[in-house]
């Protein structure tokens, strides 16, 4: 199997859009997830629907606002560009933008779950053993809600892989800043197009294989002992 | 040695209202008291995860809580140790880990050593185990170790025995109180079994509602007439302690006061004290001492008090310690039974359990 210079670009831009949408949204979808089970607050139920917002969004209307809020005429896209001469629309930051846009939500659902599956009494046990809040947070808290913190990235890893609407809004069709559905899309309207497509379609399929079999072999490594 | 003063006073948002002063004063001290007295509530005050919204609790010299001055140390700064009914181990970590992730130097005794812990309680080989794993007395015991590591100046249990079957809480109650006479620390434990108390804990308070009902030595706090939970459980247990057991002939002896108990075989060499376990239904009751029967032991004493349940009395001889009795209303009148009564309490050799 051969691939051509633009679909090299392509799968390229996908994995590291994969990496860094997982690395960017980690740290705040754990907070995020964290918060979520262990306290209430007024406002909560506002922080859910912000969250979730996008799950029910359709992608392409989140894309869209998106653009408004990036586009380098626009306040905040203008500010990137002049300040720290990052162009997020139309360029490759944008796939990862609107990729976490996308997929944080998914991750947050996981994580929080993940927390909540963890027994407050353990976390009392270790303040009672003179464990300050970050160690409890570092050594039982998160270890404990591994699981989820794993299904998090596995499912953000995975919408962005797959990610479109948003995508096709915020990053438009510019050569080599195109993702594997960006392309594939692109391909099919060409002469010969839908059979050049097979290659790109395995290339996703494994992929997405992949980050479940990780996710699996992570999962089971850590329930070694915790089971029986 | 520390001392607690606890004086708090919670009301929840249910209505129910925990309000309870007490002292410790002893080594081991017990709150008694029936499932939803407020035990557990107390206990969260004194760890510190429950604030209450009016309390006082010193730890020797430390203020833990001072609600009119305003202070409220959290849990981890409080040095008090506790071990759960569920033991709480955290699943992730190897036996070894869970004992050594609250060990710390500091403290106003000298510091608990690992290796010791390890030998008392007998944890050498579940080091590299891990929780699930364990049974449920090993758990318990890794749970006490890794209280004590954390070189607490109290201990709290939370009915620490009750998960466990009877076996295996003697079992443990022998490591209890290992731990306690090894390092002399402070322990206050929650607990609805009669027997534990009374052989674990030198003072009680008993709990009902929230409140104090009755507090002193495990004798006087449980012989008070108090509507205990009791009343419609198994009842009192009778667990006495005996004093110079020894082998004379083939047959075990060993007193109980001033007066001879007749025992079955102790194993191996007796521990001082022992304790005999049995049930009140297994006491005679008689006005006079009776000649020529197989009963081997015959105790005297005086009826303290009594208490009448819906197919019988309970009846609490003093014999230097209390002794219950369980007879039926009919015996009770033909031998006109009531506080004062002189009589002799029939106890069959066989039907004693020698513990500890």
């Amino acid at each position: 199997m051969e691939f051509s210079a633009a679909e090299w670009s392509a799968i390229h831009n996908s994995l590291w859009v994969g990496l860094l949408v997982v690395l960017v949204s980690l740290p705040p979808g754990v907070c995020l997830g964290y918060v979520l089970a262990r306290h209430r607050f007024p406002a909560k139920w506002l922080v859910e629907v912000a969250v979730n917002l996008a799950l029910v969004v359709p992608p392409v209307v989140t894309g869209y606002l998106l653009l408004q809020v990036f586009k380098p005429a626009a306040p905040v896209g203008g500010f990137l560009s002049r300040a720290l001469g990052l162009r997020v629309a139309f360029e490759f930051p944008g796939l990862v933008v609107a990729a976490a846009v996308m997929s944080f939500p998914l991750m947050v659902r996981a994580i929080r779950l993940g927390f909540q599956s963890v027994d407050p009494n353990l976390e009392t046990a270790a303040r009672t053993l003179g464990a300050g809040w970050w160690k409890t947070f570092f050594t039982v808290s998160l270890p404990l809600a591994r699981n989820g913190v794993i299904a998090g990235c596995v499912l953000a890893y995975a919408r962005s892989l797959g990610e479109f609407g948003a995508t096709v809004m915020l990053a438009s069709q510019r050569e080599g800043n195109r993702t594997i559905p960006l392309l594939i899309y692109t391909l099919k309207d060409r002469p010969d197009g839908l059979a050049s497509i097979w290659p790109l379609v395995a290339v996703s399929l494994l992929l997405a294989a992949g980050a479940l079999v990780a996710s699996e072999v992570l999962e089971r490594r850590g329930l070694r002992h915790e089971s029986a | 040695m520390s001392r607690l003063d606890f004086n708090c006073r919670h009301r929840f948002p249910s209505g129910f209202e925990v309000d309870l002063a007490f002292e410790a004063t002893g080594l081991v001290t017990a709150l008694f008291g029936p499932s939803g007295s407020g035990k557990t509530s107390v206990l969260g005050m004194i760890a510190g995860w429950l604030t209450p919204q009016f309390g006082r609790i010193r730890l020797g010299s430390r203020w833990l809580d001072d609600s009119p001055a305003g202070i409220h140390l959290p849990t981890e700064r409080r040095q008090v140790g506790m071990v759960f009914q569920d033991h709480w181990l955290f699943p992730h970590m190897s036996v070894g880990d869970n004992l050594g992730y609250g060990q710390r130097r500091r403290g106003s005794g000298p510091p608990i050593r690992f290796d010791r812990v390890v030998e008392v309680l007998e944890l050498e080989d579940l080091l590299s185990r891990y929780p699930g794993s364990l049974s449920g007395g090993e758990r318990q015991r890794v749970a006490l170790g890794r209280a004590l590591l954390s070189n607490p100046e109290l201990l709290l249990m939370d009915e620490p025995l009750a998960a466990l079957d009877e076996a295996l809480k003697l079992r443990i109650l022998a490591y209890l109180e290992r731990v306690v006479t090894e390092w002399n620390i402070p322990t206050l434990f929650v607990s609805h079994g009669q027997a534990e108390v009374r052989r674990f804990a030198q003072q009680v308070v008993v709990m009902e509602r929230g409140r104090a009902v009755a507090e002193g030595t495990p004798e006087e706090a449980l012989g008070q007439p108090t509507p205990l939970g009791w009343t419609n459980s198994a009842g009192p247990v009778n667990l006495l302690r005996i004093d110079g057991a020894m082998l004379r002939g083939d047959q075990w002896v060993g007193r109980l006061g001033g007066q001879e108990m007749k025992l079955p075989p102790v194993d191996g060499a007796p521990s001082h004290p022992l304790f005999v376990r049995f049930r009140p239904s297994d006491v005679t009751l008689s006005l006079e001492d009776v000649q020529g029967l197989s009963t081997r032991n015959h105790v005297l004493g005086v009826v303290s008090r009594m208490m009448e349940l819906a197919d019988g009395f309970f009846v609490a001889v003093d014999v230097g310690q209390i002794l219950w009795a369980e007879v039926t209303p009919a015996a009770v009148r033909d031998l006109g039974l009531q506080p004062g009564s002189r009589v002799t309490c029939l106890i069959k050799t066989r039907s004693l359990e020698v513990v500890g």
